[in-house]
């Protein structure tokens, strides 16, 4: 079994990274971020070389090279950059590069879920804390920033343990990899999903115009649509009862939200339950805990629980 | 082996149904260490509490990455499904966090995570 | 010698019952067991000092503990004069308790077995009929001395008296070597607690520690020697160990003494060292003239007739062992003779008259010593006896001289205390104990210090011992008298000692002290109302008692005088003699022929002589004519003409001597040579075990307690509540962890 990567370039590139990464962080003085985003590529152009020259045949395709080092590189600003905002933009940069990759690992559902949820709306959200967290701004300097934010704390260290833990894991990934046998292909064809939405194949058939507007596909004894996603065939039944098998239309196939969905609906659903439900126990206590206190003094208090034994609607102050 | 020329026409494919090589999918598994490198050493050096769970998600994202990748070599749905669940876990938990985040903006009227020191011992 | 005065005659018929039995040629006898009443003698003084401390704990403060304790030890001497009577032929074995028993093989001396028995022959009765006898005295005398104190401290004498009493017991008739040991250490203890009674004065303290400390030089052979017992013996009881020399015994009878193996000679030499540090002689004899510090009673008691008598019972008791040693009688005689003459020369020039008295014991130890040396254990036992009662008497009377003027001993303070009101039964026993002390004819001194001389001429090769011996005695003539010249007689005058602010003497005066009023008061410091302070009936009872009973002693010497006397008879059925016997036997049967160690020399009746004379009977005449002149000297130089107090003739004789007074009054500097030798080394040697004791192993403890607080103030500043310290180290330690896993899994 051979080394995907010579385990001392993975090493080095780590060290490397960690030197790029310390170099970026943020000090008080100037800091020469731009060096460090230099050896941080260095770096990681150090790994994707090694791994591309010793597997030649394994060089992935030209756009995720382009969305790596976009991702990469947006999420080092992340860490590096003084203003929490911009933090928070540059992450939305990152996500997007990250859809990107994700769409070439053609997980295309995930890619639009992904912008969706974590761009649209949990970075929304972070931004919302953002403003309203920041403290007011003095007459004297209107873009202060704390001291907290710029001044990296003990990047050295950090920077130490995480490249640490990147070479050891990279290590372990890579010895893994190598060995890792790809699971058997799949029995059911990519056009799987499609078995169970015989109203998809009908209309992609009558879109091309294989049968008539009438004509529906069969159904066999226990109620399942007779389609044959490995033969890629339907079996039409027309208004009389005839049967005839037709040949899908090369265009056709599962997409891969119907794959997604499938598998999440047959192989997870009480998985989607439990999510559920943490969704709704997210919420209840966002709202609980961003409550207002509110100081009601003791007559209102004596008043409220009065009013609340007598059933009727508390007055006066609340929450 | 990828085309570069078909690549470029079918992007989103990525040669689908193809099966991944391994060595493919050790450049994404590279792509997502890195990140998670970054992500971590940004949690550890930020004082800034809303950038540390900035970077707690950015985390996150370099292991739904993984699970893409993982997915693809795999050729099932396991991986894309188990994603759709990280980023559920991601919002509830962004939410909480930033919940608790205003509460304690709200107390010490800073996001310095220091100014809690005194929670030590 | 006389005979049959009435006196004579009936001590003659009281003392029938003692054995007379030594005719046979003594093989040792076999013990018998004894009566259990036996266990009762030591067993009183413990009696004693449970009631005592009784006493202290109950806050008595009167006179009730003193009378508790002369009524203890009054009991115990009623048992030893019954255990005397009962005396058989052969000794006997009381076992009171099983002490332990150690068995670790089943051959020969894989056994230690020492029990609390007690082993009775005639030697233990003559010892403990004095012991116990002069105890119960003593007690009495105490019990009016020690009243100025009555109370807790009152409680505390009495308690550690019986104490003494009975460790004294356990030393005397104990019947293995560890418990004599045992009582060794005991009455070591008891003269410490009691020399340091008052333990507020420092020098007290310092004499205490000193005799303690002394004494233990000496009991590191006396251990050696036990110990050596063991290993060749294989046994420490004495009736073990007397059947073990047997046939070293018959060795030395056939003349063969050289085939004794070399360590069963070395044990005796071993034991002797013990013996010279119990009864002071030299190098080990410092202790005693510093010991005068404590009350008087215990002077008398136990460094006057008790415990310095230790090491002369050690020495007698194992006598056979002595006996089969090239090396050991020599020694002992030569360390006698020199101690004698050192001891006294001591005592001619100095003033404390206890302290006089002191040097005179230890001086009259090395006579004791001598005697054994020189094979007379029978003229040894008898002056033990002798001196017992009159250094008692001398002691005790000192103390009433002290008890009366406030502690006032310099003889250069005192004198004519005879003519004084009150002070005559104390001025006639002192008179009788200087008499007995410096050898006066027919006193009971007189006789037993002349059965040592007349031996040491006797026994050949110890002929220059005789002249030392003899040198010493007219010395010590002149130093006694000296003594009773200068404070008993001559005109009336005195000056209080240093305890009249001490004591109170407001309500302790006794009959009619008015005579200060025409007593010449010299001096600046003569307190305007002293008057001293005559001895009451408790003193005066017991100075005549011991009087009388060192005259009476005297009578002793011509209870069967064929085997020297009563005490003779007594210690040749002893252990102390035994070997002897076929000598004495001859000596009885040609009268002034064989010596003692006929055994020695085979068939050949060879004996030394006095100047050509047979020393057995010119010794009576030269000693009391060398006493004689030695009183006579004392007359001249310390009484003739004597106006003053402070001065007498003598005075203007020293300079003649040029520097030697000096050096004598100085004890020739034998302290200060031991400080030099001894303690200053010591000091250093200390002084340096304790920077040792502070900084390593007080350093080693305090590290390990520091090394917690290191650790803890090393561990504690990640505990500072800064959030990315915590986790930077869980990061670390996930990735150290998985570190590991990966180089387990690599290999």
């Amino acid at each position: 079994m051979e080394l995907l990567i010579n385990p001392v370039v993975l090493y080095l590139a780590c060290a490397l990274g960690a030197v790029a990464v310390w170099i970026a962080a943020p000090r008080a003085r100037i800091s020469p971020q731009i060096i460090g985003f230099g050896v941080g590529a260095l770096a990681l152009g150090l790994v994707l070389a090694a791994l591309g020259i010793t597997t030649p045949s394994g060089i992935p395709n030209l756009y995720f090279y382009v969305f790596a080092i976009i991702a990469l590189g947006a999420s080092l600003r992340v860490i590096t950059h003084p203003r929490p905002v911009y933090a928070a933009l540059y992450f939305i940069l990152t996500i997007l590069a990250s859809c990107g990759l994700y769409l070439i690992l053609s997980a295309t559902f995930m890619a639009f879920a992904l912008v969706i949820i974590y761009a649209g709306a949990i970075l929304i959200t972070y931004l919302f804390v953002i403003m309203l967290a920041t403290q007011a701004p003095t007459e004297d300097d209107v873009d202060a920033l704390s001291a907290y934010d710029t001044t990296a704390r003990e990047p050295a260290v950090a920077a130490f343990v995480g490249f640490l833990l990147v070479a050891v894991l990279g290590a372990m990934l890579f010895k893994g990899t190598a060995s890792l046998q790809p699971l058997p292909l799949p029995t059911a064809s990519a056009d799987a999903p499609l078995a169970i939405l015989p109203g998809r194949v009908a209309d992609a058939l009558r879109d091309a115009d294989l049968i008539d507007d009438d004509e529906v596909v069969a159904t066999d004894e226990d109620g399942s649509a007779m389609v044959d996603a490995d033969l890629r065939q339907a079996i039409i039944e027309t208004t009389e009862g005839d049967r005839r098998t037709v040949a899908w239309p090369d265009e056709l196939s599962a997409t891969n939200v119907e794959g997604v969905a499938l598998s999440l609906l047959f192989r997870h659903p009480g998985t989607i339950e439990i999510a559920g439900v943490i969704l709704l126990m997210a919420m209840l206590g966002a709202t609980v805990l961003s409550r207002r206190q509110v100081e009601i003094d003791e007559d209102q208090k004596r008043q409220q629980a009065a009013a609340l034994a007598r059933g009727n609607t508390p007055a006066g102050g609340g929450s | 082996m990828n085309d570069l020329s078909s690549g470029m026409l079918t992007l989103a494919q990525s040669g689908f149904p193809e099966p991944m090589l391994q060595a493919t999918l050790a450049h994404y598994l590279v792509v997502s260490l890195a990140m998670f490198a970054i992500g971590l050493i940004g949690f550890l050096t930020r004082r800034n509490l809303i950038v540390m769970f900035l970077c707690t998600e950015l985390m996150f994202q370099a292991a739904g990455l993984a699970l893409i990748a993982f997915g693809r070599y795999h050729m099932n749905y396991d991986g894309q499904t188990f994603v759709i669940f990280v980023l559920t876990i991601a919002a509830a938990e962004a939410a909480l966090a930033l919940a608790l985040v205003v509460l304690l903006f709200r107390k010490k009227d800073s996001l310095d995570a220091d100014a809690w020191s005194a929670l030590k011992g | 010698m006389i005979e049959t005065s009435g006196m004579m005659a009936v001590l003659h018929a009281a003392i029938l019952a003692a054995p007379s039995s030594a005719k046979e040629a003594a093989a040792f006898v076999a013990p018998e067991t004894g009566a259990w009443w036996i266990a009762l003698i030591p067993l009183m003084p413990i009696v004693g000092t449970i009631l005592a401390t009784l006493c202290a704990i109950r806050g008595i403060k009167t006179k009730l503990p003193a009378f508790l304790t002369v009524g203890c030890l009054a009991t115990s001497f009623l048992l030893t004069v019954a255990m005397f009577l009962n005396l058989g032929d052969a000794p006997t074995i009381t076992t009171a308790w099983e002490w332990f028993t150690l068995t670790w093989g089943e051959g020969e001396g894989q056994t230690f077995t020492a029990n609390f028995g007690f082993y009775v022959d005639s030697l233990t009765a003559l010892w403990m009929l004095f012991v116990t006898g002069l105890a119960t005295l003593i007690a009495l005398y105490a019990s009016e001395y020690m009243s100025h104190d009555v109370g807790t401290g009152y409680c505390r004498f009495f308690a550690a008296f019986n104490l003494f009493v009975f460790s004294m017991a356990c030393l005397v008739m104990g019947d293995n070597l560890l418990l004599l040991f045992l009582g060794w250490e005991g009455v070591g203890l008891c003269s410490y607690l009691l020399i340091g009674y008052f333990y507020r004065k420092p020098a007290a303290v310092a004499a205490a520690k000193k005799a303690f400390i002394v004494n233990r030089i000496g009991d590191l052979g006396l251990v050696m020697g036990i110990l050596l017992t063991f290993v060749h013996f294989g046994t420490i009881e004495y009736a073990e160990i007397f059947a073990k020399a047997a046939p070293y015994i018959e060795l030395l009878q056939a003349g063969r003494i050289s085939e004794i193996p070399a360590i069963a000679q070395l044990i005796p030499v071993l034991l002797m060292i013990g013996a010279f540090g119990k009864s002071a002689q030299l190098p080990l004899y410092i202790w005693l003239p510093d010991a005068m510090e404590g009350p008087t009673p215990v002077s008398a008691l136990i460094h006057a007739a008790t415990m310095v008598t230790a090491g002369v019972y050690l020495i007698a008791r194992t006598y056979p062992l002595f006996l089969i040693s090239d090396i050991a009688l020599p020694i002992v005689g030569w360390v006698g003779a020199l101690t004698a003459l050192l001891a006294a020369t001591i005592g001619m020039a100095q003033f404390d008259i206890k302290r006089i008295m002191a040097y005179s014991t230890v001086s009259q130890l090395g006579y004791m010593f001598c005697g054994l040396a020189v094979l007379t254990s029978a003229g040894a036992a008898f002056h033990v006896l002798t001196h017992a009662f009159f250094k008692a008497t001398l002691f005790l009377a000192c103390g009433a001289v002290m008890h009366g003027f406030a502690g006032q001993l310099d003889l250069r303070k005192l004198s004519g205390v005879r003519k004084m009101k009150g002070w005559g039964i104390v001025s006639i026993a002192m008179l009788v104990g200087c008499l007995n002390l410096a050898g006066f004819p027919f006193t009971s001194g007189y006789f037993s210090k002349d059965m040592i001389l007349a031996e040491a001429y006797a026994t050949p090769g110890t002929a220059l011992i005789g002249w030392i011996l003899l040198l010493t005695a007219g010395l010590t003539a002149y130093y006694t008298f000296r003594v009773y010249f200068r404070v008993f007689e001559g005109p009336v005058e005195y000056h209080p000692g240093d305890d009249l602010h001490d004591h109170d003497h407001a309500d302790e005066h006794g009959s009619g002290e008015e005579q200060h009023h025409d007593v010449g008061e010299h001096g600046d410091h003569h307190h305007a109302g002293f008057h001293p302070h005559a001895p009451g009936w408790a003193i005066n009872a017991v100075l005549a008692t011991l009087a009388v009973c060192s005259i009476a002693a005297a009578g002793l010497y011509f209870v069967n005088k064929k085997e020297h006397g009563w005490v003779g008879s007594m210690v040749h059925d002893s252990s102390a003699n035994y070997v002897g016997t076929a000598a004495f036997l001859d000596h009885a049967a040609h009268a002034g022929g064989v010596t003692g160690d006929a055994a020695h020399e085979g068939a050949t009746h060879a004996h030394g002589t006095f100047l050509g004379y047979d020393p057995h009977k010119v010794m009576y005449y030269v000693s009391a004519v060398v006493g004689a002149i030695g009183i006579g000297i004392a007359f001249f130089l310390h009484l003739l003409g004597r106006k003053h107090a402070e001065t007498a003739r003598a005075d203007k004789v020293l300079p003649a001597l040029g520097p030697i007074p000096k050096w004598a009054r100085n004890k020739w500097y034998v302290d200060e040579l031991y400080n030099f030798l001894i303690v200053r080394p010591l000091w250093v040697i200390s002084h340096i075990f304790h920077l040792i004791d502070k900084l390593f192993v007080d350093g080693l403890v305090n590290l390990f307690g520091l090394l917690p607080r290191f650790g803890g103030s090393a561990i504690r500043p990640s505990q500072s509540g800064v959030l990315h310290g915590y986790a930077i180290g869980m990061a670390g330690g996930v990735a150290i962890l998985m570190l590991v896993v990966l180089v387990m899994v690599l290999r």
